[in-house]
């Protein structure tokens, strides 16, 4: 029976053996969704925040929730779409991405790989030999970012939920990557530069399956599709060597997250100067070379 | 016999099964990845299964 109102529970959340019913899990999450926001001081009053959406259900719950607090904080938004051009996959989130901004009232900016790069992520990965991955992962930081500073957002928040994260953690860790880390947190980038469009992350202590519970009893219309590139291996092993160990060991990822949140401003004032923003030589856009990892891999294709 | 689906494979399948632990372990599939919905209800423990009930594993991953 659920811990606080005697119904049928939902969902074990860590640390409540009772679990939740419909209604206090709804309560719960979005009571732990404004805490986030307010204890890490992700938005303030009067603020543009663009919510960057795939259509998938971690980012269109970041709309709905957003859309639903921004009344009541003062802040406005709008949500940006990368297309990078994978078709049978991102042409199918596209559409429940338009259908839901409509629903909701909400502008959505739609920016595609095939004119701001000249192809689609479809015939990129043709032209060049590497990973479908390292290209979209590069671009869509690259054109969020550019965009973001065009479109006036005064940060941008995306739907990185506490998996998402702890996976990240773990990656720098066994690869000894420090710096890497040195960047995370649940908002990133620095304050006073003004090309560089800071990042929040409203989902970062809630996990997927908080996320997946709440879009589904929230009947949003999502359907699961799975990009056809995804095959960033490491990730995948990280994320299965995690949930088996969170089943056996039930709060391990909140453990994760809680210490590295103890060690995070010790690891940004050891790396402040390896991490510093320069600007790219050719297109102007925040890099840490001379020139960016987008301008680097536009110049190889052929 | 209990009818499943797999969203992440998107397969559909008919499994003998007493209950929904039983099914988990027969089916290899970690609780963690997936919310399991019995017959249109969200069931987070353990239940017993009858034949022809209907039971969902909706895949919590992102897709990309």
């Amino acid at each position: 029976m659920c811990s606080r109102c005697q119904l049928n529970p939902v969902i074990f959340p860590p640390n409540n053996t009772k679990g939740l019913c419909k209604s206090c899990f709804f309560k719960y999450f979005e009571r732990k969704f404004n805490r986030t926001i307010s204890q890490f001081k992700l938005i303030e009053p009067n603020e543009k925040i663009g919510v960057a959406i795939s259509g998938g259900k971690d980012s269109l719950s970041l709309l709905y929730l957003l859309n639903k607090l921004k009344s009541k904080k003062r802040f406005s938004i709008e949500a940006l779409l990368i297309d990078e051009g994978i078709k049978g996959y991102r042409d199918r989130t596209i559409k429940d991405a338009k259908d839901f901004c409509k629903e909701l009232g909400v502008k959505l900016n739609i920016i595609s790989y095939k004119d701001e790069i000249g192809y689609p992520l479809d015939n990129l990965i043709k032209k060049l030999k590497m990973k479908p991955c390292s290209i979209c992962g590069v671009f869509r930081r690259h054109l969020i970012n550019k965009y973001s500073r065009k479109l006036n957002f005064d940060k941008v928040a995306t739907g990185h939920n506490l998996d998402d994260e702890v996976q990240t953690i773990l990656m720098n860790q066994f690869r000894n990557n420090p710096e890497v880390s040195a960047r995370l947190g649940p908002i990133t980038g620095i304050k006073d530069d003004k090309k560089f469009i800071r990042r929040i992350k409203p989902f970062y202590l809630i996990t997927e399956k908080e996320v997946t519970t709440y879009a589904y009893l929230k009947n949003f219309k999502i359907k699961f599709c799975e990009c056809p590139y995804n095959t960033e291996s490491y990730r995948i092993n990280v994320r299965e060597f995690i949930n088996k160990f969170e089943e056996k060991y039930p709060g391990t990822k909140h453990s994760i997250i809680n210490s590295f949140l103890e060690i995070l401003p010790i690891l940004k004032e050891r790396y402040k100067n390896y991490n510093e923003i320069n600007y790219c030589k050719l297109c102007k856009e925040p890099s840490s070379k001379e020139i960016c990892q987008a301008c680097e891999i536009k110049s190889k294709i052929k | 016999m209990v009818k499943v689906f797999i969203e992440r494979q998107n397969k559909k399948m008919n499994v003998k099964a007493k209950d929904i632990d039983g099914l988990i372990k027969n089916l290899n599939i970690n609780k963690e990845e997936v919310i399991i919905v019995k017959n249109n209800q969200l069931t987070p423990r353990n239940e017993k299964l009858k034949d022809n009930d209907e039971v969902k594993f909706l895949s919590v991953i992102s897709g990309g």
